[in-house]
């Protein structure tokens, strides 16, 4: 009787320790299905490209974003990143719905999503080169473009508040006039400007860095129609509107006043041609404020790299700047940092600061570094 | 003495045992990885892909190797928790103090004391943000927030156990109200209050990798998010995971020997035995 | 006898009226500016509870879905976490010598932040099916689960080791076995520190669902809604779904106190 109890008491514990490590034990489980399609992948290339080269015949970019659109499969991170991938399944008549994409491209590696969201500048290079961190697809996947697509909505940008621009005018031309110098070299200089991002602080591996240096350099003078465009921070005139006419009808608001705010807004309420003018041209005197910071989108890598050439190179100094450089990608957007006052300036995408703009905040976009959509769609072949 | 060496010893001999399994069940399920992943460190890495990232001396942004971004990283982090935690400490116990010095006042608080950790603080970090107008600030504050509840409520119970006795007894000897404090009621709730250093000890810590998270800057959960969302190797990730599970398990037993260090009733404990 | 308990019963009708009172005059404060000049805050970080409410108002149906997406999670991940709890402690306390160890194991998960704790998780039942919403649901179900096993398995060890004094002999004395032992002694015995561990761990349970659905797949929740609505500048939708989530908290905090003052009151 004893005895069986202490049996009885080990079985339990095992059977908890079984379901303590269940989560492990569940994916060596599946393992045999990933298994198998990892090394198909990888070993049987051939194979593979014999496969999909006469599915790939058949298949129209169409078919598989409806395919994918179907199975649930389309990856994207959300978290306002979302609109580009709605307009492009309304394009196609698919349900508006994406599954939650991690930050790493395991679930486009496992297949649990067929058609993921990557920036061209960060995830397509990790999927396809073998670098650290590289999942080395090399020329097994291929992408569907939001600027091909019709559907390209522009990304980051810089701004402040109305209030802060209002008050200093001449800091904030002096800001977009240094920084416009900082990417113009950064783009002439890509590898150049790589090795100055790192050298900053980023720990992005130096392999991905260059590679990302030289993809963000074809964003900042490539616009939506592929034409080469030469002045850096320009706010293409028909980019914007359509930027804000897709914002308009894919970002869903809860609260029916930011909503019936956001149908109402125009380019002039969103954004300023005005500095970036003036400042183009050097028409500024000494800033009014000249400790200022701008806070990042994302983490400190080559895709701001336009600011940290200015720092480096000096460029802040020689119109009498003093700029700290805020590291973004919390939970503290750089929307609301810039707007309560603790950064000065921010880096944002569009359709971010028009929702932000909906919700009550008073921004304004002062340039437009990228010039097209760095979002594509990436799929295996 | 003999006798304490010895069941110290084969305590620990017990855990390391179970430590060792864990170690086992882990590399056995990490090679079936390593196997079938084309990245198998960002599911489950070796155990000594993990050793290596620490000790490797390879760097990983311009300057710092793994180990000295984890330990320069862990600084900050640490001494906003400690920060955090005697805030949380200070307040939380201030708290049980009025609590029990006044009905009224603890009728008023008890509920919203509950309320408090009932209430996503994450959520409302980009507001106290905004309070605070600081980040550095802010995560301090959050930190205190999230670890004076135990604090708070073990000390008031503490408070509570003793009250009726000591009254008694302190009534009779015609005490005052000051004297009753300090000569019985906060020696006497000080058991209870190191319960609740105890339980936060951890939370602080993990509270204020939480808040790092909230915007970049120095701090483990900015390296860890930003490991996370592949801004370097994933390593740095498995070493701040196992890192601050490391230190977690530390600050708890530290307040357990401040406590014997501390309290003369401890160490009586302790010789009793 | 009489005065005492007319004296009871205002202590008892004090305890609702004065946290009403404060509450109540907090809102006040709140809807009139003046907690805004005290905080100095904006009515944009800070909206007034009648614009939150009128966004609850407005979306009930959207958000009574993500209460019900958190609240399963919370409510399976804090009854499998607790029940793996309880049979640890009692593993540990069937066989002391190996349990304690165990125990110190268990309370490390505790040590490990929630943020690296959730993503892990999710990348480990990547393959407990290939829909997306279940293998989500299962992911955070198991995130809650490892962090109120701890609680509970330390309280529960508590409650079946620390028996009354004598009691322990006094069984012996019984010649009971030790099954009897278990369910006449330590099992009602550990009942209050079951309580003791609930209460820390239903709070906890609400708010770990709410971060594991951060870093989950599928897009549900009222935890992933308040990040998307922050991150998005929507701090008025934000806000409803804090105060939401504020909701829940309290209704599974006061289920949990009405189920002990049953409990309770049935052994007594």
């Amino acid at each position: 009787m004893r005895f069986s109890k202490k049996t009885m008491a080990a079985m339990l514990a095992a059977a908890m320790i079984v379901s303590a490590v269940s989560a492990c034990g569940s994916s060596s489980g599946s393992t045999g299905t990933t298994a198998a399609a990892a090394t198909s992948a990888a070993a049987t290339t051939a194979a593979a490209t014999a496969g999909s080269s006469d599915s790939g015949a058949a298949m129209s970019d169409s078919d598989r974003i409806i395919a994918a659109a179907q199975a649930g499969k389309v990856g994207n991170w959300g978290l306002g990143n979302e609109y580009e991938i709605f307009a492009l399944l309304t394009k196609y008549g698919q349900e508006n719905k994406f599954l939650s994409q991690a930050f790493d491209m395991d679930g486009f590696d496992d297949d649990s999503i067929t058609l993921a969201s990557a920036m061209t500048y960060n995830e397509l290079g990790l999927v396809k080169n073998s670098y650290e961190g590289g999942y080395g697809y090399g020329d097994t996947v291929d992408i569907i473009d939001m600027n091909n697509e019709g559907v390209a909505m522009l990304e980051d940008n810089l701004f402040t508040t109305k209030a802060f621009a209002e008050a200093n005018p001449n800091t904030v031309k002096a800001f977009v006039s240094a920084s416009m110098k900082g990417w113009k070299y950064a783009c002439e200089n890509p590898e150049e400007a790589a090795q100055i991002v790192f050298e900053a602080g980023s720990s992005v591996s130096s392999d991905h860095q260059a590679y990302m240096a030289s993809e963000v350099k074809k964003l900042c003078e490539t616009d939506t129609n592929g034409n080469k465009v030469t002045d850096y921070g320009k706010m293409d005139e028909n980019a914007m509107q359509q930027t804000l006419d897709l914002a308009k009808q894919y970002i869903k608001l809860d609260d029916s006043t930011a909503a019936e705010k956001l149908k109402s807004l125009t380019l002039d309420d969103i954004r300023s041609t005005a500095y970036w003018t003036d400042a183009s041209v050097g028409k500024f005197d000494a800033p009014e404020k000249k400790d200022v910071s701008i806070q990042l989108k994302w983490l400190p890598q080559a895709q701001f790299m336009g600011y940290f050439v200015a720092k480096a190179k000096g460029y802040y100094d020689e119109v009498g700047l003093n700029v700290t450089i805020v590291s973004g990608g919390g939970d503290i957007g750089e929307t609301t940092a810039v707007n309560n006052g603790t950064v000065d300036f921010g880096v944002t995408w569009v359709s971010n600061l028009i929702s932000a703009n909906a919700g009550g905040m008073d921004l304004l976009e002062i340039a437009q570094v990228y010039q097209r959509s760095g979002l594509v769609l990436v799929y295996k072949k | 003495m003999k006798v304490i060496k010895k069941i110290i010893g084969s305590k620990l001999f017990i855990t390391l045992v179970w430590i060792a399994v864990i170690i086992v069940i882990w590399e056995v399920l990490a090679f079936r990885v390593a196997e079938v992943k084309r990245t198998p460190e960002n599911v489950l890495p070796h155990l000594t892909g993990v050793v290596d990232s620490l000790t490797s001396s390879k760097t990983i942004n311009g300057s710092q190797t793994a180990l000295e971004m984890v330990l320069e990283n862990a600084g900050a982090t640490l001494s906003r928790a400690a920060l955090g935690y005697v805030i949380g400490i200070a307040s939380g116990f201030v708290l049980a103090l009025l609590m029990s010095l006044s009905g009224i006042i603890e009728k008023i608080a008890f509920p919203y004391l509950m309320l408090i950790q009932l209430i996503p603080i994450l959520g409302m970090a980009p507001i106290i943000n905004a309070i605070t107008g600081d980040i550095a600030i802010s995560r301090i504050v959050i930190a205190a927030i999230l670890t004076f509840y135990p604090v708070a409520a073990n000390t008031l119970a503490g408070f509570k156990a003793v009250r009726r006795e000591a009254h008694e007894l302190m009534y009779s000897y015609a005490a005052n109200k000051f004297q009753l404090y300090t000569k019985t009621m906060i020696p006497a709730c000080i058991p209870y209050f190191f319960t609740g250093l105890k339980i936060s000890a951890p939370m602080a810590i993990t509270a204020s990798i939480l808040v790092d998270t909230l915007q970049g800057g120095i701090g483990l959960g900015c390296l860890l998010s930003q490991s996370l969302k592949g801004a370097m190797t994933r390593y740095v990730f498995w070493d701040i995971v196992f890192f601050s599970a490391v230190i977690g398990i530390l600050s708890f037993y530290l307040m357990g020997v401040l406590e014997i260090l501390l309290c003369p009733y401890k160490r009586l404990e302790k010789k009793g035995r | 006898m009489a005065v005492k308990s007319i004296s009871k019963r205002r202590s008892a009708v004090q305890s609702v009226v004065l946290p009403l009172i404060f509450g109540a005059a907090l809102i006040t404060a709140w809807q009139t500016g003046l907690l805004h000049i005290l905080l100095n805050t904006d009515e944009y970080v800070l909206p007034y509870p009648t614009r939150i409410i009128t966004i609850i108002s407005e979306n009930t149906d959207k958000i009574m879905v993500n209460v019900w997406a958190s609240v399963q999670v919370a409510v399976l991940g804090l009854l499998l976490g607790s029940l793996l709890g309880y049979l640890i402690a009692i593993f540990a306390a069937t066989f002391p010598k190996f349990g304690s160890g165990g125990l110190t194991i268990v309370s490390a998960f505790n040590a490990i932040p929630i943020v690296a704790l959730a993503p892990v998780i999710i990348n480990w039942t990547k393959d407990v099916s290939s829909e997306a919403e279940v293998r989500s649901t299962f992911a955070k179900i198991i995130v809650v689960t490892v962090v109120s096993m701890a609680s509970m398995s330390v309280n529960a060890y508590r409650g079946l080791t620390e028996l009354p004094v004598f009691s322990d002999d006094l069984m012996k004395t019984y010649a009971a076995g030790r099954l009897t032992e278990f369910t006449k002694l330590r099992l009602p015995n550990s009942v209050p520190y079951i309580f003791t561990a609930l209460r820390v761990s239903v709070p906890g349970s609400v708010i770990s669902a709410l971060v594991s659905e951060y870093f989950a797949e599928y897009v549900i929740g009222v935890g992933r809604q308040i990040r998307e609505n922050i991150l998005i500048a929507q701090y008025s939708t934000a806000w409803a779904y804090i105060v939401t989530a504020c909701i829940v908290g309290i209704v599974m905090y006061a289920i949990l106190m009405v189920i002990e003052a049953l409990v309770m009151k049935k052994r007594k």
